[in-house]
């Protein structure tokens, strides 16, 4: 007994020593390994969660009825067809889906998800009743036809081809209804039960998640799209840029989500690793409170506009995180207009507005941000850049959780928060920026960035609905067009200041992996060389 | 031997020191600006939903029922569920607090191996090169943070080197492999058979314990450093070395025995401090054990979570001073004997 011990000992330290010495590095050719923050996933369950890294998981564990490419183009996932006419979309299911679960996916299925999705009604549930479908209608909506057809009918608020791009987000996720039901607990709807564990028809099923630490998925050989290439995907918690960076470097992780603009900027000349700068089809945004009398001037607005140096800010705070933009519509997508001209930083011409408006003498402000890079750094050149024209601005840092719930409470005077687009056209990119149906405090639209802001724009709100019902694509586009000249005729209270990249480290061993504006990469067709 | 009074008295302040500090954690907890419900909905959600949401955490009630209501779920076992991961706050701590046991144990162990013999030397070689060395030692593991100090042992050890396995607990193809028995990978992984694994496990250890070891140490060393020469001045030292008693013999049987029971609380109190201390560590390292669950939680306002490992780690902290006195009072005979 005793020496069986011993040896036990013995074996486990020679072992370790042996270890020791050759310390493994590379992962292994069929192991995807992401190296990012696991912090904000805080949930699973495709109807819930909404964090970036959670959408990437969940993507690849769920099945939506379209997909999208990085570039914009809806493509098949589930519906193997589809007809669109004037009062309905009309889908034809994949007889061949299967869900993990071994189940065949069914048009029931599909009905179930997105009446749970929006009777669930957390924010994911905004992607639909932006389009009028809300949890008392959504049911008189959504008809099962036979087993692998269904039709879902249009609201009228919007046209049935931009419905299909809310379609292809994480959002709609069909669940498996058999498993989801009975984990029912209080009328949750199966909430408690999908937040950590999955019930999908995606190329990967979850083997586990721990909380800050990992996510392991495995491959589905039985994957109605062939099985994936990879065998295994591991998410790891690495909230460090730092480490992160060590990590990519030798080769313990493929891929690095969270890396500063200095460790990025690293790896710009290191051969084993491509940085990738995924356009988020978004902005850096600058909201201002309305409510705030000084910032209701048009021309201190202005003011503050022409005193923020953009050109310094991104190429010494944002490198790859941002470019230079004051329309919320990317300058690369389609209908797009130029940035007005006189919106430049010019802080003689910042003066000279301010000594113009009401407040010639300047006044007193907070900016409130994220503390998350790189946000903090803008807010600091920001409050450089109004010191300049003689604001006196204060910034104030805070978790997600604090200042996100000051937002929706209108207790800022300037904060610093981000969009994201979720379809490849003005209406994606512009719709947060542009659409206010009710400014009114009791109407207590926290959802909407331009109600946090106070800022009223019935005119504006009426065309940006009037576009997104319009099924011209001539007329639309000229609406298209409308809305951003309104926009900037308006002086924007919510300002758009940067078009936002988030930039990504890939190893040169991993090849397919294409960033998505929409957080919704499928790793199936991934691979990995030796 | 033991007195049954001091016992139970001693047992009586811990449930009142418990208490005491849920009580004062859950006010601070319920203060703080934080917005779990928001953490939950998502920025986006509709006002409708954020209400139900709040009703839903208990969040509407006034505080001192949801205080109430904490305290009677408590001892009944129930911690609650927390708002960060959906899982019942036990279930979290069960695989959060064996991760962090495993890095601050053998962390204690390092630095109690290295460092009480260091301070010994320092003090019986006292104002010689080894005491300046000790010195010079204990007074870099104070002041260098142990953020700045893993970053740089990650890059030689692991980046330039390569003698070590990086973040995290284990290379990443072992993911998963042991079937948890204690939590403790390197535990886990010698219950399983699989040395390979337990070798993996420690090369991904050693340096997170290392890092908080030389903290550790450089405090027990100047300790053990301090205590010796008190006893070193005392008359029965003069007088053994009288008698011609060797200088081994004085440190075994005579200096060792004396110090012993002040060596027990600094011990007490490292191991306290690095169950609790590790955040920044565990951050670098990208370990998933209390520290960070707790920072993370604390982020998001989620406060069940918060207030259960305030518990534990108020508990842990209660019962080594409980054990330690308990170890004074069999070592001490001043206190043995005491009626």
């Amino acid at each position: 007994m005793r020496t069986g011990f011993r040896r036990t000992v013995l074996a486990a330290l020679i072992a370790s020593a042996a270890t020791i010495g050759t310390a493994q590095a590379r992962t292994p050719a069929d192991t995807l390994v992401y190296g990012t923050s696991l912090a904000q996933v805080i949930s699973l369950d495709p109807h819930q969660g909404q964090d970036v890294t959670a959408l990437e998981i969940m993507a690849n564990l769920y099945d939506r009825l379209v997909a999208s490419t990085p570039d914009g183009k809806l493509v098949p996932q589930l519906a193997a067809s589809w007809e669109v006419d004037a009062s309905a979309i009309t889908f034809h299911l994949r007889p061949e889906a299967l869900f993990a679960s071994g189940r065949p996916v069914t048009a029931e299925d599909v009905v179930w998800s997105l009446t749970r999705l929006m009777q669930l009604n957390q924010a994911p549930a905004s992607k639909l009743s932006l389009t009028g479908y809300t949890k008392d209608n959504i049911a008189d909506l959504l008809h099962v036809i036979d087993p692998h057809t269904l039709r879902i009918d249009l609201t009228g608020d919007v046209a049935g081809d931009l419905l299909m791009y809310r379609l292809s987000e994480v959002a709609t996720s069909v669940v498996d209804r058999d498993l989801v039901e009975p984990n029912d607990v209080e009328g949750d709807l199966g909430n408690a039960w999908l937040r950590n564990h999955a019930a999908g028809s995606g190329p990967f099923s979850l083997q586990a998640w721990r909380p800050n630490d990992i996510v392991l998925m495995n491959a589905r050989p039985d994957y109605w799209g062939g099985a994936p290439e990879l065998s295994r995907v591991v998410m790891r918690h690495v909230p460090e840029s730092q480490i992160e960076r060590l990590m990519l470097e030798r080769g313990d992780i493929d891929i690095a989500g969270a890396l500063s603009s200095g460790d990025i900027a690293y790896f710009r000349d290191a051969g084993e690793v491509g940085i990738q700068a995924i356009p988020t089809g978004g902005f850096y945004v600058l909201a201002m409170n309305m409510e705030k009398p000084e910032l209701a001037d048009p021309l201190v607005r202005e003011a503050i506009f022409r005193s923020i140096d953009y050109a310094g800010i991104q190429s010494a705070i944002l490198g790859p995180y941002g470019t230079e933009r004051h329309v919320p519509v990317p300058a690369g997508y389609a209908d797009a207009v130029a940035d007005p001209p006189d919106w430049s930083f010019d802080p003689d011409a910042a003066k000279a507005l301010l000594a113009e408006s009401d407040y010639p003498e300047g006044f007193a402000l907070t900016i409130k941000t994220i503390n998350q890079t790189p946000r903090v750094e803008i807010a600091t050149a920001v409050q450089a850049g109004l010191a300049r024209i003689g604001i006196r601005a204060s910034v104030v840092q805070g978790s997600g959780a604090d200042i996100v719930s000051q937002h929706r409470g209108r207790d800022f005077d300037i904060l610093i928060p981000q969009t994201g687009s979720y379809m490849p056209n003005v209406m994606g990119a512009m719709e947060q920026f542009s659409s206010n149906p009710d400014n009114r405090k009791e109407a207590n639209n926290a959802g909407n960035f331009v109600w946090r802001s106070a800022w009223d724009i019935p005119e504006l709100t009426k065309i940006t609905a009037q576009a997104l019902r319009e099924n011209d694509p001539a007329a639309r586009s000229l609406l298209f067009t409308q809305m951003q000249e309104q926009f900037i005729e308006a002086v924007p209270a919510v300002f758009p200041m940067f078009e936002r990249f988030q930039p990504i480290g890939v190893s040169k061993r991993v090849e397919g992996y294409h960033g998505h504006p929409q957080n919704v990469v499928r790793l199936d067709a991934v691979t990995k060389t030796e | 031997m033991l007195n049954t009074r001091l016992l139970t008295g001693r047992l009586g302040q811990l449930v009142l020191s418990l208490f005491v500090l849920i009580a004062v954690t859950f006010v601070i907890g319920r203060m703080l600006p934080t917005d779990p419900v928001g953490a939950i909905v998502g920025e986006l959600a509709s006002p409708e939903a954020y209400e139900a949401m709040r009703v839903r955490m208990g969040l509407d009630q006034p505080l001192i029922m949801q205080f109430f209501r904490y305290v009677t779920d408590l001892l009944q076992g129930d911690m609650g569920v927390a708002a960060m991961t959906g899982n019942p706050v036990l279930q979290d701590l069960a695989i959060a607090a064996p991760a962090t046991l495993e890095l601050a144990t053998l962390a204690i162990i390092i630095s109690f191996v290295l460092g009480v013999p260091l301070g010994l030397a320092a003090a019986l070689r006292r104002d010689t090169w080894v005491d300046q060395v000790a010195r010079i030692i204990s007074l870099v593991g104070h002041s260098i943070p142990v953020f700045w100090f893993g970053i740089i042992g990650l890059i030689v050890f692991y980046a330039w080197l390569g003698l070590i396995g990086g973040p995290g607990r284990v290379d990443v193809f072992y993911e998963g492999l042991v079937p948890p028995v204690t939590g403790m990978i390197t535990i886990d992984s010698l219950i399983a058979g699989r040395f390979d694994i337990f070798g993996n496990a420690m090369s991904h250890i050693i340096l997170p314990a290392m890092m908080l070891a030389y903290a550790a140490m450089a405090y027990i060393t100047r300790m053990t450093r301090a205590f010796t020469l008190e006893q070193l001045g005392q008359d029965y030292v003069t007088a053994a070395r009288a008698k011609g008693a060797s200088q081994t013999r004085l440190l075994f049987r005579h200096i060792l025995p004396n110090i012993a029971v002040q060596l027990i609380t600094i011990l007490a109190i490292s191991y306290g401090g690095l169950l609790e201390g590790a955040v920044v560590t565990e951050i670098v390292f990208s370990w998933p054990g209390l520290g960070q669950y707790m920072t993370n939680a604390l982020l998001i306002g989620d406060i069940n979570a918060v207030l259960a490992a305030t518990i534990v780690i108020g508990i842990v902290f209660m019962v080594l001073n409980f054990l330690s006195d308990i170890a004074y009072a069999m070592l001490d005979p001043r206190t043995r004997e005491a009626r």
